[in-house]
């Protein structure tokens, strides 16, 4: 059974109140359909069995019939309404989710995953739809129809609308109870039905190592075996889930039972007429029918439930209270100066320790800077607190000594970012390479590839600088991707560049090429390079060592070998032989 | 469809029937119910002497609403119980698929989860029996029985029944298909478009918010959903107007059951106190046939499952051959491998991936495989291990063409690669999947010579604590340290890394290739790597390039002669930072 009470968020969406009134006037003219349609019914059937001839009963047949139809389509206007309100709520919810999604970027899909946000848009606004399509005329429904036969049978009969009160509070409770125990043995059982469910999956993900464990063969005989146990438990679970639906149906044909032999017993003693005895019977399974529905698409409202709450916590999220800074300039120049004054950044997860501690240094002008430093102690975040990826939890940051938001658009267009995968979208090189400049010619374009070194590339295509990439084209090689991303740098040509390890997946000659290119690309540019490969180090005029999320030292190459600091025990390290 | 659904069908149609069977004893009840209720109360409207004269249908009322729960009940567990036995062999067949191409499978289907996808439409099959075969097939049965029931009263009138029933069983169902089916079609295209669309936008999110164009695509994007939108809401006023014409047929069927009754009755051919309960029946049985509509509309859903599982069978990495030879059931001590003018490509029309390669493996023999991407490494080694067959030339392990061993290869060969797959199951028995026969001993002994005992020991529930348990606990370079204690217990004189320490930092990958080098002392080692640190461990550095060899060599002699190698082994190791290193700090 649905709680309701967990259902009050539905009413704060726009035009749910309205809808609700709606509903509820309609399924009201739904209730004395329903009552008219018995009672013509009844007295069809009453009449003819009285003796009455079949000519005569035209005009209530007819009545029947009418009522019949004004019933249903309450229900298709019911319907009709409730499914623009769940469409137009939906997709609302969904666009601004997405547009939260695309103004956060980086930072608000990395705590998420790809897979569970593009779900969550896609088949989460359909399951969202879904329950806001059922929800509100199931509670109309129920609250309203059965209250109405009620009434209407207590007027006709009292003993059987006393049965009838009676079966309801006993059924739902029944269920309750059921649904309850079901529910507990699912739970005691979790742990072993997350195995066996994931088993499957598990296995074919492993497939690749269980051959080389030579296993591969074997397994089939455990996924065999798995899926007979998973499905021995879960044969256990529904004898006890559908235990639920089985009181449903048990109490309500048992309660339609009763009434049909109280009536026929009172019938025999002449207590009551056989009209309005037809009557009743005929209402009595109208009174369940809404709680039968009711159990029908619990599931699937469920998971809607689940989505709408999990899509609205994520598009009202707010992002570090960001310290609101003066305009950003639209260029850099040669004076210019980035200064990070005791800035600090927070674990995402809340950790005691921070993911940055109190840096304080500044970059002017195009100096190139190297950021190096053992995994984990911060590199990464400083790159992405500069891209304005995320806020600084405290500290400050000025530009040429006014307080500035490294969030703000203006700043991140001054940007480009290289990563160590840099993303290549599904359409053509060229796009994928304009995509930044999208105003860009065919002349710029062809001399951004130049710069690049894709010339060789782009001759092998068949279709040249058309030829589609990515993920629904030709495949690229990491040293080809980056390259792609050289040219997107080289074609906006933006006088910030941060680089976030470019080129440590690559084997050591694609690396040795791009390097040069790269190199090319620095000249005249503020740099952030993010590497533990150290022979980037001799083109930096400056190189920041990190450790722990403090910044260690700064200063030139030769500066820093001079000290028996951090840098130097670094390098140390690296450079000794395996052993 | 062919191989997917028919051969299930013949296997479990009785599970099936007997699913459908239940559901219609079920709903017959529920008709039955009524029938002997309305019988019941017009008996007693005509007020018999004695009581005993309804007491026949008083019992049936009252047994017809206790089977009802009875027979549904008994009906969905069975539904469920052969639903899930079919679900257990369609796994087993698709692992049984997808196992001969084991090493192909990530790089055949790059997109996505392809595994995950498949998984999910074995799953979304079950829908076919449960919610397609069982409630149309139920529907087919009440019909006949409702037929057959009037064709004993009146046979021009069931005959006319039988027909107008049609409507609700054949004509709707078709309709919608038709209607739909094309709808569907539209819908499930624009869906993946849909997909695939804002999977490309989520994961190059970055670039988007960087470039300052997210307005172009989230417009692009509600365009392309709306769309959608529009075919789902036309889809849902059909299914609309279709109940509501649905009620009325069942109206108008109810309405002549009732003339029907009463001609009967005035003709004295049946008597007046069937009348309540045949009108009453009607309502219950018609309504167990609007289902079918719906089954059958579901279909278009289930094609897109059995299109991409048929199209799992047309892969041409068949099973290898088995070997023929015992020796190879048991692990060699000593393993010459030995390729003479191999060749191999993927495709007629491709390049050669491997283009006259030849190598002399000794046992202990330690060698180092570097070059670009696409240079042919990974393709030599799948025909080293015999996954592949090479076009020209050959390729033996003490004399034995590679892909004659078939899957004994295992015990002659272990494979560290990138991405060790850890099983979702204890960290013992992950450990222990790498030979059946070791002991707890053994093990612990493998986990100690990685260098993880300890982390282990500490774990809270030491060597069984379960891997999902583990979190984030195993880091990168971790994970292959237990991929490396499996290898340990498996004892072979051959193992083959293929670029294990990738996306490690320089400190990680050192102490791991230091581990991996001192824990295979004495076994032959094919190591395919990116960078040059730890060459000088090596017996030999083989450069590829297009499939071939272009540079080989000890790291010393290379160093000395080789000017190319000297200025790539610069990025690894920048001479000049050594030279300061050994020069005292300032």
């Amino acid at each position: 059974m649905p709680s309701l009470s967990m259902d009050r968020e539905i009413f704060t969406y726009k035009g749910a109140r309205r809808l609700f009134a709606l509903t509820a006037l309609l399924t009201v003219g739904q209730g004395i359909c329903i009552i008219f349609q018995a009672i013509f019914l009844a007295g069809l059937v009453s009449g003819l069995f009285a003796g009455q001839s079949v000519s005569a009963i035209g005009s209530r047949a007819l009545l029947f019939f009418a009522a019949l139809v004004c019933r249903y389509f309450f229900v298709f206007l019911i319907k009709h309404f409730s499914y623009r309100f769940a469409e137009r709520t939906s997709s609302d919810m969904r666009k601004k989710f997405l547009a939260k999604l695309f103004e956060l970027g980086h930072g608000f899909i990395r705590g998420q995953g790809t897979g569970t946000l593009v779900t969550l848009t896609l088949e989460g606004t359909a399951q969202i739809r879904q329950y806001l399509e059922l929800f509100i005329p199931k509670m109309a429904a129920n609250g309203i129809l059965p209250l109405m036969i009620l009434a209407y049978v207590f007027v006709e009969d009292r003993l059987s609308a006393l049965i009838l009160l009676i079966t309801m509070p006993v059924l739902i409770i029944f269920m309750i109870l059921l649904g309850l125990a079901a529910q507990k043995k699912m739970n005691d059982r979790w742990a072993s039905y997350r195995v066996l469910s994931n088993h499957f999956i598990d296995s074919l993900r492993g497939l690749a190592t269980l051959r080389y464990l030579g296993l591969s063969k074997l397994h089939q005989k455990s996924i065999e075996r798995v899926s007979d146990k998973y499905r021995v438990m879960t044969m256990g679970t529904l004898r006890l889930a559908f235990l639920s639906s089985f009181a449903l149906d048990f109490f309500t044909m048992l309660s339609i039972a009763f009434v049909a032999v109280s009536l026929g017993l009172r019938l025999v003693d002449g207590h009551i007429l056989l009209g309005p005895a037809l009557t009743v019977l005929i209402l009595a399974p109208e009174y369940f029918l809404p709680v039968r529905e009711l159990g029908q698409d619990y599931h699937a409202t469920l998971d809607g439930r689940e989505a709408a709450h999990k899509l609205n916590a994520l598009a009202s999220r707010e992002e570090n209270d960001h310290t609101q800074g003066d305009l950003i300039p639209g260029t850099w120049s040669d004076h210019s100066v980035l200064a990070f004054e005791e800035s600090s950044v927070d674990y995402r997860d809340g950790k005691q320790k921070k993911a940055l501690d109190s840096i304080n240094f500044s970059a002017c002008g195009f100096e190139k800077i190297g950021i190096i430093g053992a995994s984990g102690a911060g590199k990464s975040t400083l790159i992405d607190l500069i891209g304005g990826f995320l806020g600084a939890a405290s500290g400050s940051i000025k530009i040429n000594g006014r307080k500035a938001d490294l969030t703000d658009a203006k700043w991140r267009r001054l940007i480009t970012y290289i990563p160590q995968h840099p993303y290549l979208f599904s359409a053509s090189l060229k796009e994928n390479i304009a995509f930044y400049a999208p105003e860009a010619t065919e002349q710029q374009i062809t001399g951004a590839v130049r710069s690049a070194g894709l010339e060789t590339l782009v001759s092998q295509f068949p279709k040249g600088l058309n030829e589609k990439i990515g993920a629904g084209g030709r495949q690229l090689s990491g040293g080809q991707e980056q390259r792609v991303a050289l040219a997107r740098a080289f074609l906006c040509d933006r006088p910030i560049l941060l680089l976030d390890e470019p080129t440590a997946h690559l084997d050591i000659e694609t690396e040795y090429e791009l390097k040069e290119a790269m190199i090319r690309l620095f000249q005249g540019k503020l740099v952030f390079l993010a590497t533990h490969r150290l022979h980037w180090m001799d083109q930096m005029d400056r190189i920041a060592v990190f450790k722990e999320g403090r910044l260690a030292e700064i200063g030139t190459q030769s500066e820093l070998l001079q000290k028996d600091g951090s840098y130097r025990s670094l390098v140390r390290s690296q450079l000794e032989g395996i052993q | 469809m062919k191989t997917w659904f028919v051969p299930y069908m013949k296997k479990h149609w009785r599970g099936l029937l007997l699913a459908a069977c239940f559901s219609v004893a079920a709903l017959l009840c529920a008709a039955g119910l009524l029938f002997t209720s309305g019988y019941l109360i017009s008996r007693a409207a005509q007020r018999p002497e004695n009581i005993l004269m309804i007491y026949v249908p008083i019992v049936g009322v009252r047994t017809f609403g206790i089977f009802r729960a009875v027979f549904q009940y008994a009906g969905r567990l069975f539904g469920h119980d052969t639903i899930l036995r079919i679900l257990s062999e369609m796994r087993t067949r698709l692992y049984k698929t997808l196992e001969p191409a084991a090493f192909f499978v990530r790089s055949k289907y790059r997109t996505g989860d392809v595994l995950g996808i498949l998984s999910d439409d074995i799953e979304h099959l079950q829908d076919i029996y449960l919610r397609t075969v069982i409630p149309a097939v139920s529907a087919l049965m009440i019909y006949a029985f409702w037929i057959g029931l009037l064709g004993y009263a009146d046979g021009s009138f069931a005959f006319l029944t039988a027909l107008y029933l049609l409507i609700l069983l054949i004509i709707f169902p078709a309709a919608s298909l038709l209607w739909t089916g094309r709808s569907h079609e539209r819908l499930s295209r624009s869906r993946h478009d849909l997909y695939e669309k804002l999977t490309d936008a989520v994961l190059g999110a970055g670039d988007w918010v960087m470039s300052g164009r997210q307005r172009s695509f989230l417009s692009s994007h509600e365009a392309l959903e709306s769309q959608v939108v529009d075919e789902e809401r036309r889809l849902k006023a059909m299914r609309r107007w279709r109940d509501f014409i649905s009620q009325i047929v069942i109206g108008l069927c109810v309405i002549s059951m009732v003339y029907w009754t009463g001609n009967m009755v005035s003709d004295h051919h049946m008597d007046r106190t069937l009348i309540a309960a045949f009108v009453l029946a009607v309502f219950t049985i018609a309504e167990s046939l609007v289902p079918v509509s719906e089954a059958v509309e579901r279909y278009p859903q289930y094609k897109d499952a059995f299109r991409r599982l048929r199209n799992l069978e047309t892969n041409r990495f068949t099973n290898l051959q088995e070997a023929s030879e015992e020796i190879w059931e048991n692990t060699s001590e000593h393993m010459d491998i030995r390729a003479d003018h191999l060749f191999y490509r993927y495709t007629e029309d491709d390049r050669w991936a491997v283009n006259d390669i030849s190598l002399d493996i000794a046992q202990g023999q330690r060698i180092a495989l570097i070059g670009r991407s696409g240079a042919g490494k990974s393709t030599l080694i799948h025909l080293i291990y015999g996954a592949l067959v090479p076009d020209r030339g050959r390729v033996t392990l003490n004399g034995t063409p590679a892909h004659r061993i078939g899957s004994l290869m295992s015990k002659q060969i272990s494979v560290l690669n990138q991405n060790p797959h850890l099983f979702d199951t204890s960290v013992i028995n992950n450990l222990a999947l790498g030979s059946e026969k070791a002991t707890k001993e053994e093990i612990m002994h493998a986990a100690g010579l990685v260098g993880l005992h300890d982390l282990i020991t500490g774990l809270p529930n030491g060597y069984e604590t379960q891997m999902h348990e583990t979190g984030d606990i195993f880091s990168g370079g971790e994970q292959e340290r237990l991929a490396l204690a499996r290898i340990l217990l498996r004892k072979t004189p051959v193992v083959i890394l293929d670029e294990p320490t990738v996306g490690l930092d320089p400190i990680t990958e050192k102490e791991l290739l230091s581990t991996i080098f001192r824990t295979l002392e004495g076994k032959t080692l094919i190591w395919i790597t990116h960078h040059l640190v730890g060459t000088e461990k090596m017996d030999q550095v083989i450069f590829m390039e297009d499939g071939k060899i272009v540079m080989a060599g000890k790291h010393d002699s290379l160093l000395k002669t080789n000017s190319r190698y000297r200025r790539l082994y610069q990025l690894d190791v920048p001479e000049h930072l050594k030279k300061v290193l050994s020069g005292p700090a300032g």
